[in-house]
């Protein structure tokens, strides 16, 4: 990205529930965890990871979007990587 | 500064922040909460003394701060060894002193560029060009935006504008209030803008950001407030009149005013290419320092004892052999003292340093005491529910967090964690997170009458009756009256405020990878 995108992006209003796409490759913050079933809140969305550890909790991960509701702004991912690996 | 010594700093700066995290909690009777009983009563203080009783003594507010010191350490469970050691801890911070030396050294500049006649050169541009008194405070602001951004302190670009720009003003009928307010409003988009600033390195070191990118993402929030800011000048510059200079001294001055003190632009270009070209600010404003020294002799603008002079008693032995020297004056046994532009342009700042100094001593035992902790706590568990809200709450915090320990990069260092935190709770961006962290940080501490922006400025206006004739008593703009007249400052905290409501500017962690820190 150029330094002049840069000054150009962001001029939006950015929803608070956004909507992914599957197969789509993301970087996410694993936000909390449930019955063993990582979670990454983005903003109102909810996306579901599986193949998790618990230690990755407030770690950076890569993952891969298998599917996105867009009703209830809930969706499923697979782990690719670990970002923040200590 | 260099890229190598600013990220050694900074890093040294968070370094010693987090250390002080892992040291022993200081146990207060009444839980957590009664930690910030220094700052609190200390605001309480500058309330009372400030704007009840409007009396503006810098020193009586170190009064306060010590008292409020005091009565901290009554509420003290156990050993006070603890609660004495946070202060020595707290007082020897690196960001205190970052900005007291910004003060002193920017202060030495500007009475020197002062003295060579400056502000009367300014005056006989702001003539030719016709830029009258509706018109100076907006492009004051402009002027101070650039300088600010230029050189990367907003505390510096105050005080060289308070002691340079301001007396011009006034003298030209602009309302004292507007420019004062005008002056702070620059150096706050400065310290928010400049890539070289304290509060700009530590807003994207502290969120993991470039900062360059930073910079880049935040521009649109600076710009959108500025424009605002502007044309809010243009219109009030046209309703609020000045203090009426007597109208022969006005004309006097403008009359005698003379474009040779212009020269010292040539002083301050060398200050901001210096600084732009990586030098540490110390070191620009030194070079600057120098070269209007010379310009002053040189020219003729300023002699020597103008600028620095030993006043000697008249009795002394040695003083009439001493007296052909240009920096000895002979006075009366009861005169006798140091004097002159480097002189006064330090010492202006030594109350205010002081107060600093225990300020942040205080804020430290808030931050050990757990009352810091227990207000971010609160806020963030009781309203942060949605990204929304969240958003909110982060700007919040961060206002909260300036109005109690007023010197801008120190607030910015304690609540960095805390936006984090929560900004990764909802995968907010890095960017995001740094821009609302640095953008109210650096707004607010130009607003509150007790923050070092604000002081810092006063202690130049205060100084100006004893500089110029026609300077009266009621042209000094108390810490109290500009808090309103900050545009700029006002607006980017409602930029954010909307912005945080309505979800403009923001990016999520995965809309945009923010390039790690580069590390030297």
């Amino acid at each position: 990205m150029s330094l002049f995108d840069k000054y150009l992006k962001g001029w939006r209003f950015r929803t608070n529930r956004p909507s992914f796409e599957s197969g789509e490759e993301l970087q996410l913050f694993v936000t909390d965890i449930e019955d063993d079933t990582l979670i990454a809140r983005v903003g109102d969305s909810f996306i579901h990871i599986s193949d998790g550890v618990p230690a990755l909790v407030g770690t950076r991960v890569r993952v891969r979007v298998d599917s996105f509701d867009a009703d209830s702004h809930v969706g499923n991912a697979t782990l690719l990587e670990p970002i923040d690996s200590e | 500064m260099s890229e190598e010594s600013t990220d050694t700093e900074i890093d040294a700066e968070l370094a010693q922040a987090a250390a002080a995290q892992d040291q022993p909690e200081i146990e207060f009777y009444g839980g957590k909460w009664m930690s910030t009983l220094p700052i609190v009563l200390f605001i309480v203080w500058a309330i009372v003394q400030s704007g009840v009783l409007r009396i503006s003594d810098t020193t009586g507010l170190v009064a306060g701060m010590l008292i409020a010191l005091i009565v901290g350490m009554l509420f003290v469970k156990g050993d006070w060894t603890t609660y004495a050691n946070t202060i020595f801890d707290g007082m020897t911070q690196r960001v205190a002193a970052t900005a007291i030396v910004a003060w002193l050294w920017a202060g030495m500049f500007a009475e020197t560029i002062q003295t060579g006649g400056f502000v009367s050169g300014l005056v006989w541009a702001a003539d030719v060009f016709n830029v009258g008194p509706a018109l100076f405070p907006a492009v004051v602001f402009i002027l101070a935006g650039l300088l600010a951004t230029g050189i990367g302190t907003g505390y510096g670009t105050t005080v060289a504008f308070t002691t340079l720009v301001f007396p011009a003003g006034v003298v030209l009928g602009a309302s004292p209030e507007l420019l004062f307010g005008a002056i702070l409003s620059g150096a706050a988009f400065g310290d928010n803008l400049a890539p070289v600033s304290d509060t700009t390195i530590v807003s994207a070191v502290t969120q993991e950001s470039d900062i360059g990118g930073v910079v880049a993402s935040r521009f649109k929030y600076a710009i959108i407030a500025a424009v605002l800011a502007f044309i809010g000048y243009l219109i009030a510059g046209s309703m609020m009149s000045g203090e009426s200079v007597s109208q022969s001294a006005q004309s006097l001055f403008v009359a005698n005013s003379n474009p040779l003190g212009l020269v010292h632009l040539v002083s301050m270009f060398v200050v901001i290419i210096t600084a732009v070209l990586g030098r540490h600010i110390i070191e620009a404003i030194s070079w600057g320092l120098i070269v209007a020294v010379v310009l002053n002799l040189l020219l003729g603008l300023a002699s020597l004892s103008d600028m620095l002079v030993f006043q000697v008693s008249e009795q002394f032995g040695l003083a009439q052999s001493l007296s052909g020297l240009p920096f000895i004056e002979l006075v009366a046994p009861a005169e006798t003292g140091v004097s002159g532009s480097i002189y006064s342009g330090a010492a202006g700042f030594f109350p205010l340093a002081i107060l600093v100094l225990l300020i942040v001593a205080g804020s430290r035992i808030m931050i050990r005491g757990g009352g810091f902790d227990a207000i971010q706590d609160w806020l963030l568990n009781t309203v942060a529910t949605s990204v929304r809200r969240a958003e909110t709450v982060m700007v919040l915090v961060t206002a909260t967090a300036n109005a109690m320990i007023t010197i801008n990069t120190a607030a910015e260092i304690a609540v960095a964690p805390y936006i984090a935190r929560l900004g990764e709770k909802f995968n907010i961006n890095g960017y995001r997170r740094a821009n609302i962290l640095d953008a109210n940080t650096t707004a607010l501490g130009y607003i509150f009458p007790w923050a070092g922006g604000v002081l810092v400025g006063y202690a130049q206006i205060q100084n100006l009756p004893g500089q110029f004739d026609w300077f009266t008593r009621s042209m000094v703009v108390e810490p109290i009256d500009v808090w309103p007249l900050v545009f700029h400052g006002w607006l980017l905290f409602g930029v954010f405020i909307v912005a945080a409501l309505t979800g403009f500017g923001l990016e999520y962690v995965s809309d945009r990878e923010s390039t790690e820190v580069t590390r030297v």
